[in-house]
């Protein structure tokens, strides 16, 4: 049995009949197109419909604050970087397919680095220029109603405070395990490869 | 028939193959398949022949089964021949189940290479597909196969 060509006879045993018809393939292709990639164009929509939508009330609404303003533009600034991060990242897949398996470990890698630079810095500046538009935003509508705006100020740092310092972290953390989990397996094949190379 | 079809019709079995070789597992090959011809479905507009469309397809499916967390029922060596020891004559799907084994049991990379060698691709073709060069590959078959033999004579001894 340990002979090449039996082993090639072997191989080429197995059974395929169980395969889905190219029908059945095809249907599922039609799922998939709504699916897979749903939530970064979810996310990339949202995101510019609120730009819009900030864009359109800072354009139509006679405020008289700058702090409203700025802390619109703030906002408005802080979905079109999310927007522009999630196109960037699915453009990138997008042009994945046509590669060897070397290239794709370092494409691998280089989304693993991508990912801990966005939780690092790109999601800090999102979320920092979200949160003080946020808080700018609201001045205007507060300053006047010092219960109001103590009792909206004390909710609005409650909240960011619970997403800063309790969700953002677990998130972190979470992805940081998988990442790192992937990243040993990614390495250890890319060691096979590179003894190829130098043996 | 669109050009789709024609070429699932033509690469699924092998495509299928290769995934089995790697996983050995015939469920996950099945959705690696599946997961293979729909990046096929998707990049087939622009796919502009620089390369063979076999090459094209086999880089996809190998990529998709390097990406694949979990390669389920990798048995440890040492369990396998007990399985074996009271089979007094190997069926083709025997035969074909122990090949399956050994194979799972050489490192992800060679699991590849060995695949596509065995399904029939030239070597210069599994160089573009795993990214080495043809005559790194030749040396990487020629090892993978001794490693093989040694399992499967190893099979073979407790038998």
């Amino acid at each position: 049995m340990n002979n090449l060509d039996n082993l090639k006879a072997i191989w080429h045993t197995a059974k395929t009949d169980n395969l889905p018809t190219s029908k059945e393939v095809m249907r599922l292709i039609g799922k998939f197109r709504s699916q897979k990639l749903r939530n970064k164009w979810l996310v990339i929509i949202l995101s510019l419909l609120l730009f819009a939508v900030i864009v359109a009330v800072l354009y139509i609404v006679p405020f008289k604050m700058a702090t409203t303003y700025a802390g619109g533009a703030m906002m408005a600034l802080s979905s079109l970087l999310l927007a522009a991060t999630n196109f960037r990242s699915l453009k990138r897949f997008n042009q994945l397919e046509d590669c060897s398996n070397l290239d794709f470990l370092a494409f691998i890698e280089q989304t693993r680095k991508n990912q801990i630079f966005y939780y690092k810095r790109t999601m800090v500046t999102i979320i920092s220029l979200c949160a003080v538009g946020w808080l700018l935003y609201l001045y205007e509508v507060t300053y006047q109603h010092p219960l109001w705006c103590i009792g909206i100020y004390s909710a609005a740092a409650i909240y960011l405070a619970v997403m800063w310092f309790i969700v953002r972290p677990r998130a972190f953390k979470r992805d940081t395990e998988k990442l790192n989990a992937t990243r040993e397996r990614f390495e250890n094949i890319l060691k096979q490869l590179k003894s190829y190379e130098t043996s | 028939m669109t050009a789709f079809e024609e070429i699932y019709n033509s690469y699924a079995p092998q495509v299928y193959r290769v995934c089995f070789g790697y996983t050995n597992d015939a469920d996950q090959a099945k959705d690696l398949v599946q997961d293979t011809f729909i990046a096929v479905w998707k990049g087939l507009p622009g796919f502009r022949h620089q390369s063979q469309i076999s090459t094209w397809i086999f880089r996809i499916a190998t990529n998709h089964c390097l990406r694949a967390i979990e390669v389920a029922k990798r048995m440890p060596a040492a369990e396998l021949p007990f399985h074996l020891a009271d089979t007094p004559e190997e069926s083709p799907e025997e035969k074909l189940s122990i090949l399956y084994r050994c194979i799972a049991e050489l490192d992800e990379t060679e699991r590849i290479i060995i695949s596509l060698e065995l399904e029939g691709l030239p070597q210069a073709e599994i160089a573009l597909v795993v990214g080495l060069s043809s005559g790194n590959v030749r040396v990487k078959i020629h090892r993978i196969k001794e490693k093989l033999a040694q399992k499967l004579k190893a099979y073979e001894q407790f038998r």
